[in-house]
């Protein structure tokens, strides 16, 4: 559905994607996580056909992308970052205008608009200018632009941003229903955890490259995908760590003043066992706390830096 | 060609939903109409003038010679008189003194104070009162020339009367030798303020409203209308045509509103439109310049409504290029407005023909493939730094 073949942008002495090469599946939603100027707008707006690759290509649905190919931009919605709608124009205008951009007209247009006001939630506020809007409305009505010709690819650049969490639930269970009904979705956030509730699999982006790729489990354990437990409690805590390193799922026991703390595989599974052999080596347990590994951590150890840095 | 028609309707769309274009696009240039077309139209010469002095013959007889030339006339004590010549509400001011009148009664010299104000219509107020003066002179000299001669005091006013309604007036045709006066004859009413309107209106809202090429950009609308399947191309047509069509909306206003409302006339209208559409050209060629150029909406519609009152003085539009000293009028025509301006005089005050017009139409149209041609090449730049 989308391929990007080492695709290269330079800007004067800065080369601001270097030689990302990544493909989306009908019906699979991707993300691409990196901090600002990372590179990911500039993916964008290189697979949105906005700007031309210096070297490498974008196809979607076989067709070349780039700024003057007009013809696989009719395959692609674009949600950008920033609200690109017209604040003066009433919510029906702005959909009618890009609308008709995107190749609809008469009767075919107006029962679409209708479509997309009634599912982003605007169809009351249809008739107001989109100033008057509040800031979560303003974002359903950009993403509502982006899905009016049912495009195949949908691109979303941080729809999330300054909105409510009511709006941003909404936005998120939108995302999820395109994609079952067999939209690929290219998904940049800053919030890990929308990545992780999204996203079949994660790009993750530094410098102007794909630094990593792959599903939420495959990049853990690019950080060897060991969950943490810490057991609170007293007693003979070193009989208990010796009990409990001879474990099969343990890779690591270690012994404080308060507790001990373990390194462990698949923690939800072997806490049972943990907390009993701990239990029968005289240790009187306090509190059982899990710490499983996440994208952040993932993006920490492969980057050096915050996702949001 | 539905993109581009789609672009062009937006921008239409938005320049009319802009609450504060309602009074400077319909209200302030009918406005301008009635104040420019009332200074400089033909017929607009009536003037006025402030009479202090007791009742006597010699107000009435200059009342009566003044009322005959269209001018009004008003009463009031000298102090307010002084008051009403000074704030211009009048353009001059008589005084007739109870000395002046006597003397009027005894056929003799006699002296009226006539004080100017500053109101444009001073100069030719005082032509309409020294013509009522001499004619009163005339009329005292001719009594006293018929008492010297022996006639009877009492019947010389009725044989004057008498000899008058007899003798058959000259006919008199003055040609005028004034270009002033020529360029002038043929203005009616409000004519001469209305196309001066137009092309002022025309230009200066096309220039104002270029800001929103720049918020098109700010509002990342570029950058998702590209993404669309659409050209650059189209994007750059759609802009043009999008502030040609702002411009002859500003402009036919304009022309149907002084028409309907002041009977102003635009002779042939199809001569009339070319000309208004040859001009909307060029001012959307020069509003996508500056708002390809600029970057900041409110500079480009502070510079676009400076330029745009700049260029319609240097052009004819708040004084007549008739009236512009040579060297200015030379100046003048480096402005697309003096052309459009002497386009639409020809039509509309002389019943001039496309033939007479060439010239005009043809400097119109070399400006607006200019500027068109700049503000292409400006907004496909400015569309590349949106993205």
């Amino acid at each position: 559905m989308l391929e990007v073949e080492a695709v290269v942008r330079r800007f004067g002495d800065l080369t601001a994607v270097d030689g990302i090469s990544f493909e989306i599946a009908p019906g699979e939603t991707y993300g691409l996580l990196g901090p600002n100027g990372a590179g990911k707008t500039t993916t964008i707006s290189m697979i949105a056909g906005l700007l031309a690759a210096d070297s490498g290509a974008v196809r979607v649905l076989g067709e070349q992308m780039g700024p003057s190919r007009v013809a696989g931009k009719r395959h692609i919605g674009l949600v950008p970052q920033d609200l690109a709608i017209y604040p003066e124009l009433k919510g029906r205008e702005n959909m009618n205008f890009f609308g008709r951009l995107q190749g609809l007209g008469g009767k075919e247009l107006a029962t679409r608009v209708d479509e997309v006001l009634d599912l982003v939630g605007l169809t009351d506020r249809a008739g107001d200018p989109a100033k008057e809007y509040s800031g979560g409305m303003k974002r359903r009505l950009n993403i509502g632009i982006g899905l009016l010709h049912r495009p195949t690819l949908l691109i979303l650049d941080e729809p999330t941003v300054g909105v409510d969490p009511q709006s941003r639930n909404a936005i998120l269970e939108s995302v999820e229903a395109l994609s079952g009904e067999g939209m690929a979705v290219l998904y940049t956030t800053h919030y890990m955890e929308e990545a992780e509730r999204l996203c079949d699999r994660i790009g993750i982006v530094d410098s102007g490259q794909l630094q990593a790729e792959g599903t939420r489990d495959e990049l853990i354990r690019l950080i060897g995908g060991l969950d943490r437990v810490r057991l609170d409690g007293s007693g003979d805590l070193a009989a208990a760590a010796d009990a409990l390193g001879g474990l099969a799922a343990v890779e690591q026991v270690d012994a404080d003043r308060t507790g001990l703390s373990l390194a462990v595989r698949d923690a939800p599974t072997a806490v049972a066992e943990l907390v009993t052999r701990a239990t029968a080596a005289g240790v009187t347990l306090a509190d059982v706390e899990i710490t499983r590994p996440n994208l952040e951590q993932v993006f920490l150890h492969l980057t050096g830096k915050a996702l949001r840095d | 060609m539905r993109t581009v028609a789609a672009i062009a309707g937006v921008e239409l769309r938005r320049f009319l939903r802009d609450r504060s274009n309602l009074f400077f696009v319909f209200v302030f240039p009918l406005i301008l109409v009635v104040l420019i077309g009332s200074q400089f139209g033909a017929g607009s010469s009536s003037g006025r003038v402030v009479i202090s002095g007791a009742d006597s013959s010699l107000r009435s007889a200059l009342v009566a010679e003044l009322e005959e030339a269209d001018v009004t006339v008003s009463y009031a004590a000298p102090d307010a008189a002084s008051e009403q010549i000074a704030r211009g509400r009048v353009d001059l001011g008589l005084e007739l003194t109870d000395a002046a009148a006597a003397a009027f009664d005894a056929d003799e010299d006699l002296t009226v104070v006539v004080t100017s104000s500053s109101s444009g219509g001073a100069i030719t107020t005082r032509q309409q009162v020294d013509r009522a003066l001499n004619s009163l002179q005339l009329r005292l000299r001719q009594e006293a020339a018929l008492v010297g001669a022996g006639a009877d005091p009492a019947a010389v006013d009725e044989a004057l009367e008498t000899a008058g309604s007899q003798v058959v007036a000259p006919s008199v045709t003055v040609t005028s030798e004034s270009s002033v006066s020529e360029a002038f004859a043929g203005a009616s009413g409000f004519t001469v303020g209305a196309s001066a309107q137009v092309l002022l209106f025309v230009f200066l809202n096309s220039l104002a409203g270029s800001a929103t090429l720049i918020q098109a950009r700010k509002y990342r609308v570029v950058a998702r209308t590209l993404a669309a399947p659409v050209a650059p191309v189209q994007v750059i047509g759609g802009e043009a045509l999008g502030r040609w069509v702002i411009a002859m909306v500003q402009g036919l206003y304009i022309m149907v509103g002084t028409a309907l409302l002041f009977g102003v006339e635009w002779g042939n209208l199809a001569l009339s439109t070319l000309i208004l559409a040859m001009f909307a050209a060029v001012a959307a060629g020069a509003a996508m310049v500056l708002g390809s150029a600029l970057d900041n909406d409110s500079a480009a519609s502070g510079l676009g409504v400076g330029l745009g009152l700049v260029l319609a003085a240097l052009g004819g539009c708040m004084l007549p290029l008739e009236l512009f000293p040579d060297t200015l009028a030379t100046v003048a025509h480096f402005t697309p407005h003096a052309w459009a301006y002497e386009a639409f005089a020809e039509v509309t005050r002389r019943g001039g023909t496309l033939a007479d017009i060439a010239v005009e139409l043809g400097v119109l149209l070399a400006f607006a493939v200019v500027l068109l041609a700049l503000g292409s090449v400006l907004l496909r730049r400015s569309l590349a730094r949106a993205i």
